[in-house]
C-alpha cells in the first residue's frame, strides 16, 4: 500500500484540493488519507513522517515554498477543561506543529509561518501563546525561519487583506476578505484536533480554516467602511448570526432574508471558504481530544484520547475519513448525527466541488479506518443533550433536526421533525 | 489595643446616623429601629466570638443631631470598653474637628478619625481621605481612606445594579476591586490602612459571598476593610435570625483567617513591570488606572512612587512604565537611564528623547537605544489609561509573566507577591462571582450550600503556573486551618503547574522559594 502510494505525488493532491469545477457539474475529486495510530505525542515526529511519506513526500510540496499553518486556537488562552492544557484537549499541540516545523525545514520550505488569530488585548500570536504555556522558543527553534502571524488583525505593509473568492459564487458569502498572509504563502496546511461541534456537528480540517476570517472584518463591532484597527470580539455578531455585515470594504452576504441562525450559516461559511482557499495539506491530531463539543464551554465536553492521527490534501476527504474514525456516517444530511442542529459543511463543500465524501472513492492508507475507529459518542460522562431546542433558535426557523434527547451514540436516521421546522 | 492590628467595622447607629438617613429616599421604619437597636449595648451581643474588636461610631457631622449622638453614645461606649472592644468616633469633614476630637477624648473613645488630620493632638487621631487625596504623610497608626469600591464583577455583583455583566474593552467582565489601589498606597506609605467602602444599599440583596470577597479583596492587598453591612444584613443579625448569623460566621472566619497570618501584608508584588508615578494630581488618575489597566489585563506589575530620588534596586523587572508626562528629577532620570543601559526596557510619555531612535515601524511609540536597552516614547499622549495600557501592552510580553493562572481569570483576580527577604512566595486567588455554590445572603434568604453541590464541573478546576519551581507549596483556603498539599505537575514551557480544587473564593499558594 505504501508503496503504490508513494507513486502519487502532493502535486496530484493539491490539483484536487485547488480545483472547484462549477457545482454539481463534475465528479468531486478524490484524495487520499492517511492514517497512524498514536498513543503519544512524544512520538509526534516519526508518526507524522511516516504520514507524510505515505501521501508521497513533502518535499514536492513545500521545497523552496512558504509555507503557512493554521493552528486552532478557538476559545481564550486561559480556558482549560479541567486541568488539561488546551493542547491536550482543544487546540492544536505544539509537539505536532514542532515535528511538522522540523519536516517542513527539512523538506527545503523556505519560510514557515504559524497562523492564527489572536483576539484583542493581544497583538500578537506569540502573547497568545505565552499565555497559554506554549513553548514559543521551541517552534521558534524548530527550524530557522518561523514566524507568527495573527490574522485577526492586519497583515503588515500595503495589503492588509486578499481577496479570496468563492467559485461559481459561494452559499453564504461570494468572496471573503482574509489576512494577506494565506495569499502571500505558497502553501496552506490545516494543523487541528478533530472534534465534535456543538453548532457545525463536528470541526476537523476544513472546519479549522473558518477561523481564518479577521474578526477585524466579520467580529462584533465591525462594519462601517473599513475594517477595524483591533478586533473587538468575536464572530458571533456577523458569521455566526448574521445580525449586520462586514464594513463595506469587504463583500456582503449573498442572501440578507436567509436564515440568520449559525447551525444554517457556519456550515456554508466553513463549505465557502474551503472552496474560496481550499488548504494543501492537514495533519489532523487525535491523539487526545475531547468529545461532546468544540471546546470546554460546549455543554457536555468531556476528555478523550482516541490515540491516531490522520493526514490528506483534501478538505472533504480529511473531514470525510476523520468522520468515519470518529464514530459517525459522512454521508449523514443535515438531522443525523452528528448534524443534528443544522447542516453537514462537508456535504455543501461537496456541492462545491471541493471533493468527495463518498468513503468508497477515498482510498485510505497506513491503519484502517477500523482499526483506528474510536466512538465519540461513547465516550462517557456526556450531559448535553444532542438535539434539543436551543434558546437562540426561533419557531419556523431553519433547520429540522432530529435526534431524541440523549439518543447519543444510537445508529440510525433523525427523529421526528417538530413541526415548523421542516 | 493598638488599632493597626485591630479589626474594625462601621457601627451605625443613634440620632445622628438616623437624622442622616431619614434625608435619603427609602428610609425605612424597620431601619430607624435598627439604627436605634444598635445604639443598646445588647446590640453588641453578636459580636462576642467574633474577632471583631473596635467599633467606628458615627461622632460628628456639623449637624444639630452631634450633641445629642455624642451623650447617648455613652452607655453604648461603656459597653465596648467593658468587652475590650475599642470605639472610634467618625468626624464627617464639615464638622467642627477640634470640637468633635475633644469630645471623643472626653467620652472615652480610643481615638477619632478626622479628614485630612495632619496636626498634633493629645488624642489618637486617624486621618482620612479620599483615594486621590489621602494624607500620605500624616504620623498616625493608621490610615483610613474612602472613595473605595464594593468589589465584585461590575454590573452582577451586588453593587452592580443588578442585569446584565457590563464589559470592559477586553470583552471580559470587569471586575471592581481595591487591589490596585491598595498597590498605589504602600507605594505611598507604610502606615497600615483602614480601606471604607459600603455595601451598595438601594435594597440590591448582597449575598454572603460577597461579604467575604470584600474582606479577601482589600486583605489580599495588605488592607483592612472597615467591616459594613446593609440593612438587611443588621436587622438579621437584630432578629438573630439563623441566615444572617451563618453570614456574619462566613464574614468572621475571613477575617480571622487573615488575622492569622499577618505576615503576608508586608508582602509585595513579583510583577515585571513597574510602575512609577509620583501619584499627585492627575498623574494619581493617569498611573493608578494604569496598574488597575494592567492587572485587569493579568500582567502582574509592583509600584514605585516617583519621590524625586533614585529608584531601588529593579531587580527582575523587564519593563518600566513612567506615563507621567513631566520630565523626572536629574536623580530618577539617571536612575532611568541606568536601568535601560544595563538592558532595560522604558516606555514614557514624551519627556523622553534619550538615546537613539531606530527603525521600528510603531505606530504608536517612537523607539530608541540606549545601551543594552530600548525607550520607547508615546508618539501622541493619551489621556486614557486604558488606551495606554492597549498600546504598551504591544511591548510587553506575557513571556515575562512570574505566575499565571487557567480556568479562573474570567471572573477571579490574583495576586504573586513576594515577602521582604524574598524566601516566600504567596499566589492568592480571589473569585468575584457570587452565584453558585456557597451563596446565601446576609439579610435574608437561603443559607449556604446552593445548587450543585457534590458536582465539580471541569470549567471550575483552577490551575495555577509559576515560572520558578519552588521548594515547596502550601495551599490555604478561608475554611483551612491547617494548609493543605497541592498537586503539583511540570508544564511543557519549563514552568510549574498546580492543580487546584474546585474554589469557593479564595485560595492561596504559599511558596518556600
Amino acid at each position: 500500500m505504501g508503496l503504490e502510494i508513494n507513486r502519487r505525488t502532493f502535486l496530484t493532491g493539491l490539483a484536487a484540493a485547488a480545483a472547484v469545477p462549477a457545482r454539481a457539474a463534475i465528479t468531486p475529486p478524490a484524495s487520499p488519507v492517511a492514517i497512524a495510530k498514536c498513543k503519544s505525542y512524544s512520538e509526534s515526529l516519526p508518526v507524522i513522517t511516516k504520514l507524510m511519506d505515505q501521501l508521497g513526500g513533502l518535499g514536492k510540496l513545500v521545497k523552496g515554498k512558504t509555507v503557512v499553518i493554521k493552528i486552532n486556537f478557538t476559545g481564550g488562552p486561559t480556558t482549560r477543561l479541567g486541568y488539561l492544557p488546551q493542547s491536550r484537549s482543544y487546540w492544536t499541540n505544539p509537539q505536532q506543529v514542532g515535528a511538522m516545523i522540523t519536516l517542513l525545514d527539512k523538506a527545503g520550505a523556505r519560510r514557515i509561518r504559524i497562523a492564527e488569530g489572536a483576539d484583542s488585548p493581544f497583538v500578537s500570536l506569540e502573547e497568545w501563546m505565552y499565555k497559554s504555556s506554549w513553548n514559543v522558543t521551541a517552534l521558534k527553534n524548530a527550524a530557522p525561519r518561523v514566524d507568527f502571524v495573527n490574522t485577526n488583525i492586519a497583515y503588515p505593509g500595503k495589503k492588509p487583506y486578499a481577496r479570496f473568492t468563492v467559485p461559481n459564487g459561494g452559499l453564504l458569502f461570494p468572496a471573503y476578505d482574509l489576512n494577506t498572509v494565506f495569499d502571500e504563502c505558497d502553501v496552506l496546511i490545516s494543523m487541528t484536533k478533530a472534534k465534535e461541534h456543538t453548532t457545525a456537528g463536528v470541526t476537523i480540517s476544513m472546519k479549522n480554516l473558518f477561523g481564518m476570517t479577521p474578526n477585524c472584518i466579520y467580529g462584533a463591532g465591525a462594519g462601517g467602511d473599513e475594517p477595524l484597527k483591533m478586533p473587538k470580539g468575536g464572530r458571533q455578531q456577523i458569521l455566526h448570526g448574521g445580525r449586520g455585515n462586514p464594513p463595506k470594504s469587504s463583500l456582503p452576504e449573498l442572501d440578507p432574508n436567509s436564515p440568520r441562525q449559525d447551525t444554517y450559516r457556519i456550515p456554508r461559511c466553513v463549505a465557502d471558504i474551503n472552496a474560496a482557499r481550499p488548504y494543501h495539506l492537514a495533519v489532523i491530531d487525535a491523539v487526545e481530544s475531547i468529545s461532546g463539543g468544540e471546546g470546554p464551554w460546549s455543554p457536555g465536553a468531556r476528555p478523550c484520547s482516541p490515540g491516531f492521527v490522520f493526514a490528506g490534501t483534501n478538505g472533504v476527504c480529511v473531514d470525510a475519513v476523520g468522520m468515519a474514525l470518529m464514530g459517525f456516517d459522512p454521508m449523514a444530511d443535515r438531522g443525523q448525527v452528528p448534524f443534528e442542529d443544522g447542516d453537514s459543511a462537508l456535504k455543501l463543500a461537496e456541492s462545491l466541488g471541493v471533493g468527495t465524501r463518498d468513503l468508497k472513492r477515498i482510498e485510505v492508507i497506513g491503519t484502517p479506518i477500523a482499526e483506528a475507529k474510536f466512538d465519540y459518542r461513547a465516550v462517557p460522562g456526556g450531559i448535553y443533550l444532542r438535539g434539543q431546542p436551543r434558546q437562540q433558535r426561533q419557531p419556523g426557523q431553519f433547520p429540522g433536526r432530529g435526534g431524541q434527547p440523549g439518543r447519543g451514540n444510537q445508529p440510525g436516521g433523525p427523529g421526528p421533525t417538530p413541526a415548523g421546522r421542516g | 489595643m493598638a488599632l493597626a492590628n485591630s479589626i474594625p467595622m462601621r457601627w451605625p447607629s443613634g440620632p445622628l446616623e438616623i437624622a442622616i438617613r431619614q434625608k435619603a429616599e427609602g428610609f425605612t421604619p424597620q431601619a430607624r429601629q435598627t439604627l436605634e437597636y444598635w445604639h443598646t449595648a445588647p446590640a453588641l451581643d453578636f459580636l462576642q466570638g467574633s474577632p471583631v474588636n473596635c467599633l467606628v461610631v458615627s461622632w460628628a457631622a456639623g449637624l444639630a443631631e452631634d450633641a445629642e449622638q455624642q451623650r447617648s453614645m455613652q452607655p453604648l461606649v461603656a459597653a465596648a470598653r467593658q468587652r475590650n472592644v475599642d470605639v472610634v468616633g467618625w468626624v464627617d469633614a464639615k464638622a467642627d474637628s477640634q470640637a468633635a476630637i475633644a469630645a471623643a477624648k472626653s467620652a472615652g473613645l480610643t481615638a477619632a478619625a478626622v479628614q485630612g488630620f495632619t496636626g498634633k493632638s493629645d488624642f489618637p487621631v486617624i486621618p482620612w481621605g479620599e483615594r486621590g487625596h489621602a494624607p500620605w504623610q500624616a504620623a498616625s497608626e493608621v490610615i483610613a481612606i474612602t472613595d473605595n469600591v464594593w468589589p465584585g464583577v461590575a454590573g452582577r455583583a451586588a453593587g452592580g445594579g443588578g442585569g446584565a455583566v457590563s464589559a470592559g474593552p477586553t470583552a471580559l467582565p470587569w471586575l471592581d476591586s481595591n487591589g490596585w489601589f491598595l498597590q498605589v498606597a504602600h507605594a505611598m506609605t507604610n502606615t497600615p490602612l483602614w480601606i471604607l467602602f459600603d455595601p451598595p444599599g438601594k435594597g440590591e440583596v448582597v449575598p454572603a459571598r460577597s461579604y467575604q470577597t470584600a474582606v479577601c479583596d482589600v486583605e489580599i492587598g495588605g488592607g483592612r476593610w472597615v467591616i459594613s453591612l446593609d440593612d438587611a444584613f443588621r436587622d438579621g443579625l437584630s432578629a438573630r435570625k439563623q441566615d444572617s448569623l451563618d453570614a456574619w460566621k462566613g464574614l468572621s472566619s475571613a477575617v480571622a483567617f487573615f488575622s492569622k497570618h499577618p505576615e503576608w501584608k508586608a508582602y509585595r508584588s513579583i510583577g515585571a513591570i513597574a510602575v512609577v508615578s509620583d501619584f499627585a494630581g492627575d498623574n494619581y488618575d493617569f498611573s493608578g488606572e494604569l496598574v488597575n489597566a494592567l492587572s485587569r489585563r493579568d500582567l502582574l506589575c509592583r509600584v514605585l512612587r516617583d519621590s524625586g530620588k533614585e529608584l531601588p534596586p529593579l531587580t527582575a523587572v523587564k519593563t518600566v512604565l513612567r506615563a507621567d508626562p513631566t520630565a523626572p528629577s536629574a536623580a530618577l532620570r539617571k536612575s532611568l537611564l541606568a536601568y535601560v543601559e544595563q538592558g532595560g526596557f522604558l516606555v514614557a510619555a514624551k519627556w523622553a528623547a534619550d538615546g537613539k531612535p531606530v527603525a521600528d515601524e510603531n505606530e504608536d511609540f517612537t523607539m530608541r537605544a540606549l545601551g543594552k536597552g530600548r525607550i520607547a516614547v508615546v508618539k501622541q499622549d493619551t489621556p486614557d489609561p486604558w488606551e495606554f495600557v492597549t498600546k504598551a501592552q504591544s511591548l510587553v510580553s506575557h513571556a515575562d509573566d512570574s505566575a499565571k493562572l487557567f480556568n479562573a481569570s474570567a471572573s477571579g483576580g490574583f495576586t504573586f507577591t513576594s515577602s521582604p527577604d524574598g524566601k516566600r512566595a504567596l499566589l492568592q486567588l480571589l473569585s468575584y462571582a457570587n452565584y453558585g455554590g456557597g451563596g446565601g445572603r446576609g439579610g435574608a434568604g437561603r443559607g449556604p450550600g446552593g445548587a450543585g453541590a457534590g458536582t465539580v464541573p471541569l470549567s471550575s478546576l483552577a490551575t495555577a503556573w509559576t515560572r520558578l519551581k519552588y521548594r515547596s507549596a502550601q495551599l490555604w483556603t478561608l475554611e483551612s486551618a491547617a494548609p493543605a498539599k497541592v498537586e503539583v505537575a511540570a508544564c511543557e514551557d519549563g514552568g510549574t503547574e498546580y492543580h487546584l480544587p474546585a474554589m469557593s473564593a479564595y485560595l492561596a499558594l504559599d511558596f518556600e522559594v
